[in-house]
C-alpha cells in the first residue's frame, strides 16, 4: 500500500498556526505513506495536478489531504484521485481547518493534534475498499411544504419549468402570512393585490396539484424517489360540493370561536372561510368550538348549505404522493403576548400585537379596516409601536433580530395617520434596522413626513390608567424618562420558528438551529440546499426573512430542484450499510431500529432468517451499525474496523 | 406435593411437543441438569426442588418445534423478553410454570459445607439438609440463596400455560431490587473502579457467561472472537477483559432479565450482572421499562424514536 499525504496550507488559514511542513515530515514516517508534501492551495488547479502527478510518480493507491472539512472539498479531491484513475473511495481528508488551525491558537499543540488528524486519515484509508454507485431514475415532481409566497413562487417556477408539483398546506386556504398583511413596504402597495394573481396562478396551473388543510404524516425514501403520506385533516365540510358561498357563516350560532387567520384579533364563526380572496375558498369546521361538536345538537349549517356539503362524520384521509423532491417553505411563527410580563401578558385587551393589527387596518379584516381600541371599539388617538419584543433578548431564548419588525412598524405608523390623519404615533426602538432597497427612506419618511415620534429607549412597563394604557421608558438619547399616556399598544414581537418545526425537520432528516429554523447547507454558499440531498429551503423557515427575500429564496430553490431534474437518472451513494449473511444471526433488532424502513427480514437458502438492506432506501445513517450486537451490519466506507483503526492511531500510549 | 402434579402435567402435554425440558438429578443431588423428555418413561427422572437453578428457557431459541418447558418465575421473564424480541413463536411453546420461594447457590452450599463430599441431601421447602462423611448439616435456603432470590419480586412465573402449584405472592419490598446497586452508587467513583477493576480482572475469558446467558443471541458470531469486527484481541490484559464485559453490559442495556445464570456459571466467582443491573436501574429510570416483564411492551433499544419521553436531546 502506497498512501499519499498532501498537507494544505489554505493560505495562512492552516498555515499560519499549524507547522505545516513538520506535519508532512512525520507524515513520512507513518507506515505505509509513500510521499508526503505541503501546498499552498491543494485544491486549486496546480494543487491537484500536484496530486495527480505524486499517483502516477510514486505510484500511491491511496491519498490523503489535510486540509479544510470534508464538507468544502471532499468532492474536489475524489474527482482529483478519480482523474488519476483511483476508485473515488480511496481518498481520506483530515480536516485540520475547522478543526485544527481555526480552533487553536498555539501552534506546538496545534501542529500535535494535526499530526493525529493525519494519522486516523492514513490508518482509515489503509483499510477503505473500492467503493461503486449505481444509477437509478428520479421521479420528476416535487412536493412544495407550505403555501406562503415563498412555496407559491418555488412551485409556480417549478410548474413552469414542466415539473408536477405537489403543494400541502396546513390551513384552509394557501396565502400564509402575506395575505394576512394590509401593505406591503416600502412601496405600500396592497398585499393581497400583488399576492392574489399568484395565488391564482397556483390554483390554476394544471400542473399544481394542491391539498389545502393537509399535512404531512410520513416522508419516505431518498432524493429522486420519495413516498409521502399526506394526512388530509377533515374539514367537516365536503369540499367538492362547497361553493363558498358564505351562507353558513352567516348562519352559525356560535359566535366565538378563535380566529386563526386574524391572530384572534377578532372572534370568528365556528364555520368560517378565513378570508375573500382564499384558495380554495371553501368553508372549514372548528370541532372546538361548533356546537355540534361540542354539545351534540346544532345542524344550522347543515340545514342552510344549498349543496348539502356538510358532512359531520368526516373521518381524516392519508394519501400518498411519490415525488423525486421537497421544497420545505413552512414558514415562521411569532411569540406569544404572554412571555411578556412587563407588558401585561396579554392581559390588557389594547395591548395587542403588530400582526392583529395589521388586521385591523385591513379593509378584508374584522373590522373592515377600522383601526379600532378593542376594549371598547373606540377609534384610538395616541398610538405606541414598540420594536424588539422579545428579539435580541437572549433571556427569552431569542438573541436574533426578527429582520423585519422595523419596517412594518414604519408602515403601519405611516398607515396609521393615513387612517386617522389627527392620530399621533410613538415608536419605541433600539436600532432601526432597513437596509433594503428603499427601506431606510421609507423609515425616513415615516418620521419626516408622517410625523411618528421615534424614541430610542427600551419601554420598561405598561400599566392602565381608566381607559388609557400608560407606557413607561426610557428615551436614552435624551436620557429621560417618558411616560405616554397611549390608546393602544401595538408590540412588534418577535418571530419564532414555526410550530412543529422541529418535528418536520426530523420527517424531512433536515438539520435546524436551536431556534428551530432550518439549517442551510452553507451559509453563503448553498443557501437554499440542505445537507439531505433533494430537500431544499425556501423562505422564513430557514430564518426570519421579508418578502422579496422569500420570493427570490422560493425561486433559488426551483431552481436548484429544475437543476437537479435535468438529469434522468442519478448516482447513488454506496456508503451504505451491508449485511454479512455468515455473521448475520437474525435477531433483527436492526429490523427494527431502521428509522428508513430499509432493512427487511430475509430468508437464506438453508432456512436461515437474516437481515436484508434495501440499497435505494438506506441513507447510511449508520443506527443499525451501533445496533447490531455481532457486528454483522457495517456501513460501508465507515466500518467499525475502518473506525477502530482511527481510534487506536489517536489512543496509542 | 408440587413435583407429582409436575410429572401429571408433563404427561400431559407430552404427545403435543416435540420435548419437554425439565430438570433431572446429576451426579449427586445438589447438582441437577436439564432432561429433554421426548417419551413417557423418562419422565419419573424429572426433580422439582431448591437445586433447580438453570434457567431453561434459554434453550427456546435455538428450538425448531414445538416444545414445553418448565420455569420458575425468574425464568419465565426469559419467556416475556424472547416475546418482545421475536425470538421466540409463543405459539409455539408450552409453558409449564413453577411457583418458587427460592433457590440454593451450590457454591454457598459447598462452603457452608467445607466443600465436603455430598453423600445424601433432603430438600424441605425452606431448608436442605446435606450428609456429608463428617455429619449431617441443615442450612436454611434463604442462607445459601443467590443474591436474586433475596429480592425476588415474581416467585409466580408472569406467563405460563399450566402451573404445577399454587401461585405465590412476593413478600420481598419493590425496592429491594437495586438495593446492592444503590449501595455501589453510594461509593466514590475510584471505590467504583476500583472495585469493578479488582473484579473483572480475575475473569478468565472463559465466556461461560455468555455461554450461559438467555439473552446473547449472537452464539458462534459473538464479536468478543471475530477479527471483523475486531473489537477485542485474545490478549488476556486486563483491557480486553475490561472491554469484552463492557460489551456484554451494553448488548444486554434493556435487555437483562436478571436470571442471575451469568454469575451461576462463573468459575471466576465474579459479580458479572452487578453492571448490568445498574444498566437496568438507569433504564428504568429513563425509559420507565422493565426487561421481561410485559410481553407487550417493546424494549427501548428495540424501537427508533426521535424523541424520548425523558431525554431532552431536541430542546424545542
Amino acid at each position: 500500500m502506497r498512501v499519499g499525504v498532501f498537507i494544505c496550507h489554505c493560505g495562512s488559514n492552516i498555515a499560519g498556526t499549524v507547522d505545516v511542513a513538520k506535519v508532512a515530515e512525520e507524515a513520512r514516517k507513518m507506515p505505509g505513506v509513500a510521499y508526503a508534501t505541503a501546498y499552498m492551495y491543494t485544491c486549486s488547479e496546480p494543487g491537484q495536478k500536484e496530486i495527480t502527478d505524486a499517483i502516477e510518480r510514486d505510484k500511491l493507491d491511496r491519498v490523503v489531504v489535510a486540509a479544510c472539512s470534508p464538507r468544502m472539498h471532499e468532492n474536489t479531491f475524489r474527482r482529483t484521485v478519480m482523474k488519476a484513475g483511483l476508485n473515488r473511495y480511496f481518498f481520506e481528508q483530515a480536516n485540520i481547518r475547522e478543526h485544527v488551525s481555526w480552533i487553536g491558537l498555539d501552534k506546538e499543540l496545534n501542529t500535535k493534534k494535526a499530526i493525529d488528524e493525519v494519522r486516523m486519515a492514513v490508518e482509515k484509508v489503509k483499510r477503505n475498499k473500492p467503493l461503486f454507485s449505481t444509477s437509478f431514475k428520479v421521479n420528476k415532481r416535487v412536493l412544495v411544504l407550505g403555501g406562503g409566497v415563498a412555496g407559491m413562487q418555488a412551485a409556480i417556477d417549478c410548474a413552469d419549468g414542466g415539473l408536477e408539483v405537489i403543494m400541502v398546506e396546513k390551513s384552509p386556504s394557501i396565502g400564509g402570512m402575506m395575505a394576512r398583511l394590509d401593505k406591503t413596504f416600502p412601496t405600500v402597495d396592497c398585499s393581497i393585490c400583488i399576492l392574489g394573481p399568484k395565488m391564482v396562478d397556483v390554483a390554476q396551473h394544471d400542473l399544481i396539484k394542491l391539498h389545502a388543510y393537509s399535512e404531512i404524516a410520513e416522508i419516505k425514501g431518498y432524493v429522486g424517489n420519495y413516498q409521502i403520506k399526506i394526512r388530509k385533516k377533515p374539514t367537516y365540510v365536503d369540499w367538492t360540493k362547497c361553493t363558498g358561498c358564505g351562507l353558513c357563516m352567516e348562519k352559525c350560532p356560535t359566535k366565538n370561536a378563535y380566529d386563526h387567520f386574524n391572530f384572534g384579533a377578532a372572534p370568528t364563526r365556528a364555520i368560517n372561510i378565513p378570508f375573500p380572496q382564499a384558495i380554495p375558498k371553501k368553508a372549514t369546521i372548528d370541532p372546538e368550538f361548533c356546537r355540534q361538536f361540542v354539545k351534540g345538537k346544532c345542524g344550522v349549517c347543515a340545514k342552510v348549505c344549498p349543496t348539502g356539503a356538510i358532512n359531520y362524520e368526516m373521518q381524516e384521509e392519508i394519501i400518498t404522493e411519490d415525488v423525486g423532491a421537497i421544497i420545505t417553505a413552512t414558514g415562521y411563527g411569532l411569540m406569544g403576548i404572554e412571555n411578556f410580563k412587563e407588558y401585561g401578558a396579554g392581559r390588557y385587551p389594547d395591548v395587542i400585537t403588530g400582526i392583529q393589527y395589521e388586521r385591523f387596518l385591513n379593509a378584508s379584516g374584522p373590522t373592515s379596516g377600522h383601526i379600532i381600541r378593542p376594549s371598547d371599539h373606540e377609534e384610538p388617538k395616541t398610538i405606541v409601536f414598540i420594536s424588539c419584543v422579545g428579539s435580541r433578548d437572549k433571556s427569552l431564548g431569542v438573541p436574533y433580530c426578527s429582520n423585519f419588525c422595523c419596517m412594518y412598524i414604519a408602515k403601519q405608523a405611516i398607515l396609521t395617520k393615513d387612517h386617522i390623519p389627527d392620530s399621533q404615533s410613538y415608536v419605541f426602538y433600539m436600532d432601526i434596522r432597513s437596509p433594503g432597497k428603499g427601506y431606510d427612506e421609507f423609515t425616513r419618511r415615516a418620521q419626516e413626513e408622517y410625523g411618528a415620534k421615534y424614541i430610542r429607549g427600551r419601554v420598561s412597563r405598561i400599566y392602565p390608567k381608566g381607559k388609557k394604557m400608560v407606557v413607561r421608558g426610557a428615551d436614552t438619547l435624551l436620557g429621560t424618562q417618558v411616560e405616554i399616556e397611549a390608546d393602544l399598544v401595538v408590540l412588534g414581537n418577535a418571530v419564532v420558528s414555526a410550530e412543529g418545526a422541529a418535528q418536520m425537520a426530523e420527517k424531512l432528516h433536515i438539520s435546524y438551529d436551536t431556534h428551530g429554523f432550518y439549517v442551510e447547507s452553507h451559509p453563503k454558499l448553498r443557501p437554499v440546499e440542505t445537507n439531505t440531498s433533494g430537500v431544499y429551503l425556501a423562505g422564513a423557515c430557514q430564518g426570519p426573512k421579508d418578502i422579496p427575500a422569500s420570493v427570490g429564496q422560493g425561486s433559488a430553490a426551483a431552481a436548484k430542484v429544475l437543476a437537479l431534474f435535468s438529469k434522468d437518472m442519478l448516482e447513488s451513494d454506496p456508503a451504505i450499510a451491508n449485511v454479512n449473511i455468515n455473521t448475520c444471526v437474525g435477531c433483527l433488532k436492526c429490523v427494527k431500529t431502521c428509522p428508513f424502513q430499509a432493512i427487511v427480514e430475509d430468508t437464506l437458502r438453508n432456512g436461515k432468517k437474516v437481515a436484508k438492506v434495501i440499497e435505494t432506501v438506506c441513507a447510511g445513517c449508520g443506527v443499525c451499525t451501533s445496533t447490531c450486537p455481532c457486528g454483522a451490519i457495517q456501513l460501508q466506507h465507515f466500518t467499525d474496523n475502518q473506525l477502530l483503526a482511527e481510534v487506536n492511531a489517536i489512543c496509542q500510549k | 406435593m408440587s413435583t407429582q402434579k409436575l410429572k401429571e402435567i408433563i404427561k400431559q402435554v407430552l404427545p403435543d411437543v416435540e420435548t419437554v425440558i425439565c430438570w433431572q438429578e446429576g451426579f449427586d443431588k445438589l447438582n441437577v441438569t436439564p432432561i429433554f423428555i421426548t417419551s413417557p418413561e423418562q419422565v419419573d427422572k424429572v426433580v422439582w426442588n431448591s437445586a433447580c437453578a438453570q434457567n431453561l428457557a434459554s434453550y427456546l431459541p435455538s428450538q425448531k418445534k414445538k416444545v414445553a418447558v418448565v420455569v420458575k418465575g425468574c425464568d419465565s421473564r426469559t419467556i416475556v423478553q424472547y416475546m418482545q424480541e421475536g425470538l421466540i413463536d409463543r405459539n409455539n411453546v408450552v409453558v409449564i410454570g413453577m411457583p418458587c420461594k427460592g433457590i440454593i447457590s451450590k457454591k454457598k452450599v459447598q462452603k457452608a459445607i467445607a466443600n465436603e463430599p455430598v453423600e445424601e441431601v433432603t430438600f424441605t421447602d425452606d431448608s436442605i439438609k446435606v450428609k456429608t462423611p463428617s455429619g449431617e448439616k441443615t442450612i436454611a435456603v434463604k442462607d445459601v440463596c443467590p443474591s436474586k432470590c433475596t429480592s425476588c419480586q415474581f416467585p409466580t412465573p408472569i406467563v405460563y400455560d399450566h402451573l404445577a402449584a399454587d401461585a405465590i405472592e412476593s413478600d420481598k419490598p419493590a425496592d429491594s431490587v437495586y438495593a446492592d446497586v444503590a449501595e455501589l452508587e453510594g461509593k466514590t467513583l475510584e471505590e467504583r473502579w476500583a472495585y469493578f477493576a479488582g473484579q473483572f480482572d480475575k475473569c478468565i475469558r472463559c465466556y461461560a457467561c455468555r455461554n450461559a446467558c438467555p439473552m446473547c443471541v449472537c452464539q458462534d458470531s459473538c464479536i468478543a472472537e471475530t477479527r471483523d469486527p475486531h473489537w477485542i484481541t485474545q490478549k488476556l490484559s486486563f483491557d480486553e477483559k475490561l472491554m469484552f464485559h463492557m460489551i456484554h453490559s451494553l448488548h444486554l442495556a434493556g435487555r437483562c432479565v436478571e436470571c442471575g445464570e451469568c454469575e451461576r456459571v462463573c468459575p471466576m466467582e465474579i459479580p458479572v450482572a452487578k453492571l448490568k443491573k445498574k444498566i437496568n436501574k438507569e433504564m428504568k429510570a429513563l425509559f420507565d421499562y422493565t426487561p421481561g416483564v410485559n410481553p407487550e411492551d417493546k424494549p427501548p433499544m428495540y424501537v427508533f424514536n426521535v424523541d424520548e419521553a425523558k431525554i431532552k436531546e431536541h430542546k424545542l
